[in-house]
């Protein structure tokens, strides 16, 4: 098993067990001996097996200390499954157990962000709801690990309910799915693929993502866990649940928001949230006037200019 | 909110009795339990249960299952008059898209998933059939036929999908769970293609193939 190294694993090298769930790309499955789950998709005819890889070999790049924050963040595709040329999936591993509850019937399901948006029903009541607090902190998570992964040169593209879980023991985490939706900056998608419908950017299509759409989504993020509110989006009035943020904190947090209902290229980075959230007070800062430019000697600068023609051929051709 | 309302409508006429309607009654709260902690698929659906036979009664008036925790169960005896469930299809349906509207949703047009195993014993159903084919708010109907069923007729009552039971591969048991199964997924799949203030569109899902059943043409000439 080549899950920690990244290289290629053949379908005929592990039996699968229980299936854990299903989609519309394709289905999940536990191996049998449990460790690891095997996202199988549905159609890999329609798989960027290359795009696939690029993702695999991120995590690879990465030194153990960032290597060990991605794997806390997010089930991130550790290997490629293949059979013979073709891409069937990938290994992951399972959600952390803290992200799992167990229903009145003795189910299990993952604690996803859409019982942290709304207000909480008796069908759901075994998962335990945060305090005003906890429930800023959980907001400032999200907006860190889309920050962290910004940074870290990716596009998330689904960001949405069932995306991302959470916990709050042993301490406040997310943790995000579906990461073969990610992609790097300037690199193509495993697959095309739709955003998820109520977390869609206005602006483009759902089938765009980018560090903007990103940036838009993470206001509806921030946005819906202060409200509790499913489907509040940037431009309408944000009802903040009470306690959860100083009079700074929601003002910041409110000037965001209607910020994100902007053009594109202006929705607030995610170390904005972070700022507007923290637990710190901020320091205005008074600009440095710049020292004036000096004049330009045009007479100097543009004088006459020689262009030769530049040759297209290989030297000998 | 857009709201896509499920009615479940079951046969429950003497054939049923015993493990027809035990069936179904110990499928209900696996369908509830699935949907009610899903709340984002609660949120988008509502769901009836009609039970018929000689005559057809409206056993869960249409409600987010999510506020429901309890559901009537089916009971069956008496004959299978197919009319008597189309008539009461219609005028709930009337009802409660009127009621979805005036509380200010916008409503999808709703969705049957229906159940039989045997032959209408009703003269003129197809008349009351084609009323709700024909009024305002005339649902998709999916139609599944277990046991005795008649491959014509379910067919016929079908608009969107039909399905008949393969009898030589699974019991009608297993048919009924199925039957189930694929309504509890099509709510749920339906809901997670569907926004919340409408805008995309969406398509209503439904499985293309049903374990233990023949899925059946519906091409009418």
């Amino acid at each position: 098993m080549s899950a920690e190294d990244g290289a290629d694993v053949t379908r005929a090298s592990f039996t699968l067990g229980d299936r854990v769930g299903s989609g519309g790309q394709g289905e999940v499955r536990a191996l049998s001996d449990g460790s690891l789950l095997f996202k199988e998709y549905k159609d890999p005819s329609k798989v960027n097996g290359g795009a696939l890889a690029d993702l695999v070999a991120f995590r690879q790049s990465l030194g153990q200390s960032d290597r060990s924050r991605l794997d806390s963040l997010a089930a991130w595709p550790l290997c490629r499954v293949v059979e013979g040329n073709r891409v069937l999936g990938f290994l992951m591993r399972r959600a952390p157990s803290d992200m799992m509850w167990r229903t009145a019937a003795g189910s299990t399901k993952l604690i996803e962000l859409q019982y942290l948006i709304r207000p909480p029903k008796v069908a759901w009541q075994e998962v335990a709801q945060p305090t005003p607090q906890q429930r800023r902190a959980l907001a400032v998570a999200c907006a860190e690990a889309i920050g962290w992964f910004q940074s870290a040169g990716l596009v998330i593209g689904d960001i949405s309910q069932a995306n991302i879980l959470w916990s709050l023991t042993p301490g406040v985490a997310v943790h995000f799915l579906d990461c073969d939706g990610f992609r790097q900056v300037g690199r193509a998608a495993v697959q095309a693929q739709a955003g998820t419908p109520d977390w869609n950017d206005p602006l483009v299509p759902s089938t765009e993502a980018s560090v903007d759409t990103d940036a838009y989504k993470t206001a509806l993020v921030v946005g819906r866990i202060l409200a509790q509110e499913p489907y509040v989006a940037p431009g309408q009035e944000l009802k903040l649940v009470t306690g959860c943020l100083n009079d700074r904190q929601e003002g910041g947090v409110r000037r965001l928001f209607s910020q994100a209902a902007g053009e594109r290229g202006t929705r607030p980075r995610p170390s904005e949230w972070q700022t507007a959230l923290s637990d710190r007070g901020t320091i205005t800062l008074t600009a440095a006037t710049p020292r004036p430019r000096p004049a330009i000697d045009h007479t100097v600068l543009d004088g006459a200019r020689v262009r030769t023609p530049i040759s297209l051929r290989a030297p000998g051709q | 909110m857009q709201i896509l309302p499920f009615y479940m409508v079951c046969d429950e006429s003497g054939s049923m009795a015993g493990e027809g309607v035990d069936n179904i009654n110990s499928a209900l709260p696996e369908l509830h339990q699935e949907i009610s902690t899903n709340p984002s698929v609660a949120d988008k659906t509502r769901f009836a249960l009609i039970g018929f036979s000689t005559q057809a009664s409206v056993l869960q008036p249409l409600a987010d299952l999510s506020e429901l925790t309890q559901l009537p169960s089916l009971s069956a005896g008496g004959v299978t008059s197919f009319g008597d469930a189309f008539r009461l299809l219609k005028k709930t349906i009337e009802k409660d898209v009127t009621d979805l509207k005036a509380e200010g949703h916008d409503v999808y047009r709703p969705v049957v998933f229906f159940l039989s195993d045997g032959i209408p014993t009703d003269e003129g159903w197809q008349t009351d059939l084609e009323e709700l084919n024909s009024f305002r708010y005339a649902p998709k109907i999916i139609a599944f036929g277990v046991s005795d069923a008649d491959t014509a007729t379910i067919t016929e009552v079908a608009n969107f999908k039909a399905f008949i039971q393969q009898e030589r591969t699974v019991s009608p048991a297993m048919a009924l769970r199925e039957f189930a199964s694929s309504l509890t997924r099509s709510i749920v799949n339906s809901a997670t293609n569907m926004s919340a203030q409408g805008g995309e569109g969406f398509q209503l899902q439904v499985d293309e193939h049903v374990p233990g059943f023949t899925s059946l043409s519906l091409d009418k000439l």
